[in-house]
């Protein structure tokens, strides 16, 4: 039987392999793993990139006090970006789900259309959810616009959710009964977290002094760009966006102030956007391999490790 | 092998099952055309696709476009010759670069003078040439409704391409797209199958593709998932629930059509079997099966079906892990279904507050206020006091269901679980059937809501959302309709159609107004004046779906549509006479008269000066006008319009007369004015049912049937 560790090792090691940084999570509260600075501005301008990681990811109205078997208030996300996306991209992912151990000959896979949008980062993207004997394992994405700007090169995100694929792999009834490791289940590992944060979001978190984190944040994050420092004024942006979802999983976030605190957020993510690109420029876009006479225009090839 | 045998596949990374066949439409279509134009027209065209290829099989291409002859045009003659008559250099140029010698050149007169031309026959080029210039054009331009870049920044196209089969006769036609140079190559399943396959023409594709289970006709594939559902469903002892629009889909999901048999506890058939059918329709693309018909109305059964893109299921994995997600999915609905249950509608309608209608028309609380309000004028217009406490009941909880978790999380329930919700908490029948029915009519085969109140309050919300959105300007503008209001309007009309329902539609408009208080920029008079041509748009395209021509419609508009009723009553009047020679004519007595009056104002018809009428074709005109005046008024009060305009049509013969024997127009002023009044008279009274003469009337045909 597939633990939720040994799935994270299989893919980590089939990414790495095929020219992945293994990066680690980000070290703040996100939605998604693709709010990760390794994906939401390294897919941004012209430098190619490879990274996986797994990301936790908190989406605070979706707790279920750990009652739920299938519904997570925080999940694990495997993340992973191929910039430019490789020809093969879909080849490469179905083998990574025989580096998992799933045997395709006996399975039915399906690349349905799932187009991905994230208003707040003025992000969008088009691809499929992948669908594996009719279960969703993956979400499978061309990224086309972040933080309102027109990519080129292209990238693929490929985006896991651990918890589910290790619960379908061995049709279990519950995430909390799913092995994290052989002798501790899930639910060993999280159940309280679940239960603490699912009060805490829905409950008890100080509705005032979120909002005053969030002008904080805000007013914090157009410092930094000020001063010239893009991520950590990108951190202040994914703060913000994080206490939205707290004020919005407290039901303190009414009908008008929605728009408008969804659109402080993206303003904030349009500006870092924007000053990542400009500090890359700056320093000369390093990771740009060298240009070679008559190969100029050429797809750029990865720097570090194998295709 | 056909002669002029085109074979065209692309494969591509998996299309959006909504696009395919719209997309591979425009390919053919336009291959078609633009071969057409060039006098290379196949005599065959046909057509498939897989999520991962278009195809494109032509027969009977010409092997090339036929020879043209062209005119080149070349200088003026006046520059073409010098004093003495000899060739210029601009003659002798023109007629080296055209390839001719100077005594072939030819004299050609236009607008602007004389000149020389040169004949140039053009040999038609190789289809195979035209065909590796004409497609990759014609597949970047097609025109999917969302489009995407890759890798470097290819595209824009509807999804990254892996290769093209081109192939005419067997030899290759090379183009390029995207990078991907045409070929001879396919490949199978990516999966099952991902060799690459030579192919030589389009019966060995297909052969090679059949003997790997693909079949790339989605009629076929479609008619396979379909025959094996029906099976499967009989076999299981009931009968599948047809679902047209599901197939469809499911046959643009897969290349293989492989059925997938699942089942589920059924300690699940508790919940409502709209919950079932719409989770397992929603989230698992899965058709449902019910029981046979006999005597007790069919039921559920604790089955389902759906497609897999492979024959057959080797490990039982397939229908293991479809299982589980269903088994996942009803858990999930069930939980829902309880919470809902637990928090009842009461508590639940505490947070409309929190959900916006629009951001500049307030929440669904305060549309529920407005709904509540507007439902209680309806039923005072209606006289319908006795419905006023169901209505009342049924709007304050109509949108209550937009909170609940089930609605939230399958949004095509909205409505349904409102109703089933109310029934549960035990509110009567007419209250919970008018929420479970608020959106109908949805399509144009839906019916209206079942009961008064549903329909009441069905009225009350899209007049309520019509007039806020048309009250600050979100005025639907060509095919951008974001708001769906052609459709609610097309609801209220039929609404009031269907249900009989005599509502004044401006009053209406009006109290929907007031009730805005402030949140509006317009008032009553300037949001009617921009809704009434709207409303008045939908009446006619629902009376079109109802089977009159667009001429009864215009004329029984134009006699006043503040009765929807009334106005269906005639314009099914002037549908039922319009046939009849006598009708005919007095239409035709009636735009001549129109025309005569058209410049006169209207002058009331003083009995008094009747009787100074001479004709005798005038004075049996008023005679006969005035025997059967009354009687048309009060038929056409009492809603007999097609005795109103039988009547009318007895005026005929003597109308007919009228216009031979008398002069409407005499010199004397008081004659004139009389005889004008007694026109006016008659036109009034004709035009109550409709305005005659919108009707349109074939002379020719009318004469033939007079006889004259």
């Amino acid at each position: 039987m597939q633990t939720l560790q040994d799935l994270i090792l299989r893919l980590s090691e089939f990414w790495a392999r095929r020219g992945c940084v293994l990066q680690q999570p980000l070290d703040l509260e996100v939605g998604a793993g693709t709010m990760h600075p390794d994906t939401f501005l390294r897919v941004l301008g012209p430098e190619p990139w490879r990274v996986a990681y797994v990301q936790p990811s908190r989406r605070p109205a979706d707790g279920r006090y750990g009652d739920n078997p299938f519904r997570l208030g925080k999940h694990l996300q495997f993340q992973v970006i191929l910039k430019p996306a490789p020809a093969d991209v879909q080849r490469l992912y179905v083998q990574s789900l025989a580096a998992i151990g799933l045997d395709l000959a006996v399975h039915d896979l399906r690349f349905e259309e799932d187009n991905w949008e994230a208003p707040t980062l003025g992000a969008w993207g088009v691809g499929w959810q992948v669908m594996l004997d009719g279960m969703e394992i993956t979400q499978f994405t061309y990224f086309q616009q972040a933080g309102g700007l027109e990519l080129r090169p292209i990238s693929a995100e490929i985006t896991y959710g651990l918890e589910r694929l290790t619960m379908f792999l061995g049709l279990s009834r519950s995430i909390y009964e799913v092995a994290w490791v052989d002798g501790i289940s899930y639910g060993q590992v999280r159940h309280q977290e679940e239960v603490e944060l699912s009060r805490y979001y829905f409950e008890v978190a100080d509705v005032a002094f979120a909002q005053q984190q969030f002008d904080g944040m805000e007013r914090e994050s157009v410092r930094c760009l000020d001063a010239g420092l893009v991520l950590p004024a990108y951190e202040c942006a994914l703060k913000c966006s994080h206490l939205f979802n707290v004020l919005d999983a407290r039901g303190a976030v009414s009908v008008t102030e929605r728009v408008g605190l969804m659109k402080r957020v993206r303003d904030l993510a349009v500006a870092c956007a924007k000053a990542y690109v400009e500090s890359r420029e700056r320093l000369g876009f390093p990771l740009l391999p060298a240009p070679v006479p008559d190969a100029a225009a050429a797809v750029p090839e990865m720097p570090h490790g194998a295709r | 092998m056909a002669r002029g045998e085109y074979l065209l596949e692309v494969r591509t990374e998996e299309i959006p099952a909504r696009m395919l066949a719209a997309g591979v439409r425009e390919l053919a279509t336009r291959v078609f055309e633009e071969l057409m134009a060039r006098g290379l027209g196949p005599h065959e065209i046909e057509t498939g696709f897989t999520p991962r290829r278009l195809l494109v099989r032509m027969a009977g291409v010409p092997p090339r476009e036929p020879d043209r002859e062209e005119q080149v045009m070349g200088p003026p003659v006046r520059a073409a010759y010098a004093g003495d008559n000899s060739p210029t250099p601009a003659l002798l140029g023109f007629a080296r670069r055209c390839g001719v010698e100077p005594e072939q050149l030819l004299r050609v007169v236009t607008e602007k003078g004389e000149y020389l031309a040169a004949a140039r026959r053009t040999a038609g080029r190789p289809a195979a040439t035209v065909l590796s210039e004409l497609v990759p054009r014609i597949l970047t331009g097609i025109s999917w409704p969302k489009t995407m870049r890759w890798g470097a920044g290819e595209g824009p196209w509807v999804r990254p391409v892996h290769g093209l089969v081109s192939l005419l006769d067997g030899e290759v036609v090379p183009f390029e797209l995207f990078g991907v140079a045409a070929g001879d190559q396919t490949a199978g399943h990516p999966i099952l199958s991902p060799r690459p396959l030579k192919v030589r023409g389009a019966a060995d594709y297909r052969r090679k593709l059949a003997s790997r289970h693909i079949e790339v006709d989605p009629k076929r594939r479609r008619a396979v998932l379909a025959a094996a559902m029906h099976e499967r469903a009989a076999a299981l002892g009931g009968r599948l629930v047809e679902d047209e629009p599901l197939l469809d889909k499911l046959a643009a999901l897969c290349e293989i059509p492989g059925v997938l048999e699942g089942s589920f506890d059924a300690a699940f058939l508790e919940l409502p079997e709209e919950v079932l059918a719409t989770s397992l329709r929603d989230h698992q693309s899965a058709l449902t099966v019910v029981s046979r018909d006999g005597p007790a109305p069919a039921r559920l059964l604790p089955y389902f079906l759906t497609v897999m893109d492979r024959p057959d299921d080797p490990a039982g994995r397939i229908r293991a892990g479809n299982e589980w997600v269903v088994a996942a999915r009803l858990a999930d609905a069930r939980f829902f279904y309880g919470e809902d249950l637990a928090a009842g509608l009461g508590r639940r309608a505490e947070q409309l507050s929190r959900l916006a209608f629009h951001e500049r028309l307030g929440s669904y609380a305060e549309k529920t206020e407005r709904l509540v309000g507007l439902a209680e004028t309806l039923c005072a217009e209606l006289g319908w006091r006795d419905k006023a406490p169901a209505v009342a009941v049924a709007a304050r909880l109509l949108k209550v269901d937009l909170v609940t978790e089930m609605v939230k999380e399958f949004t095509s329930l909205q409505g349904v679980m409102g109703g089933l919700y109310a029934r549960h908490e035990g509110h009567p029948e007419e209250v919970w059937q008018a929420i479970y029915d608020q959106y109908l009519p949805v399509a144009a085969e839906d019916p209206i809501p079942r009961g008064r109140a549903g329909q009441v309050t069905g009225l009350a919300d899209r007049f309520d959302t019509l007039v806020g959105m048309f009250g600050c300007g979100l005025v639907p503008t060509g095919s951008k309709d974001p708001f769906g209001l052609r459709r609610a309007a097309q609801g209220a009309v039929r609404i009031a159609f269907e249900g009989r329902l005599a509502v004044d539609f401006e009053r209406l408009t009006a109290a929907a107004v007031a009730l805005y208080g402030s949140r509006l920029e317009r008032g009553a008079g300037d949001v009617w004046a921009i809704l009434r041509p709207f409303l008045d748009d939908r009446i006619r395209y629902v009376l079109g779906l109802y089977g009159y021509a667009y001429d009864e419609i215009e004329a029984a508009l134009a006699a006043g549509a503040a009765n929807l009723p009334d106005l269906r009553a005639r314009v099914d009047a002037i549908h039922r006479v319009r046939g009849e020679e006598a009708f005919l004519s007095v239409v035709l007595a009636a735009k001549r008269i129109a025309n005569i009056v058209k410049d006169v104002p209207d002058q009331p018809l003083d009995p008094q000066r009747l009787l100074e009428l001479a004709e005798p074709a005038e004075r049996d005109l008023a005679a006969a006008f005035a025997g059967l005046r009354a009687e048309v008024e009060t038929a056409a009060a009492a809603g007999d319009y097609e005795r109103a305009l039988r009547r009318i049509a007895e005026l005929a013969p003597v109308l007919d007369r009228f216009f031979v024997e008398v002069l409407v127009m005499d010199p004397d002023e008081r004659v004139r004015t009389n005889r004008i009044a007694l026109l006016q008279a008659i036109l009034r009274t004709v035009s109550r049912t409709a305005k005659l003469t919108e009707v349109v009337v074939d002379r020719t045909e009318h004469r033939a049937r007079a006889g004259t």
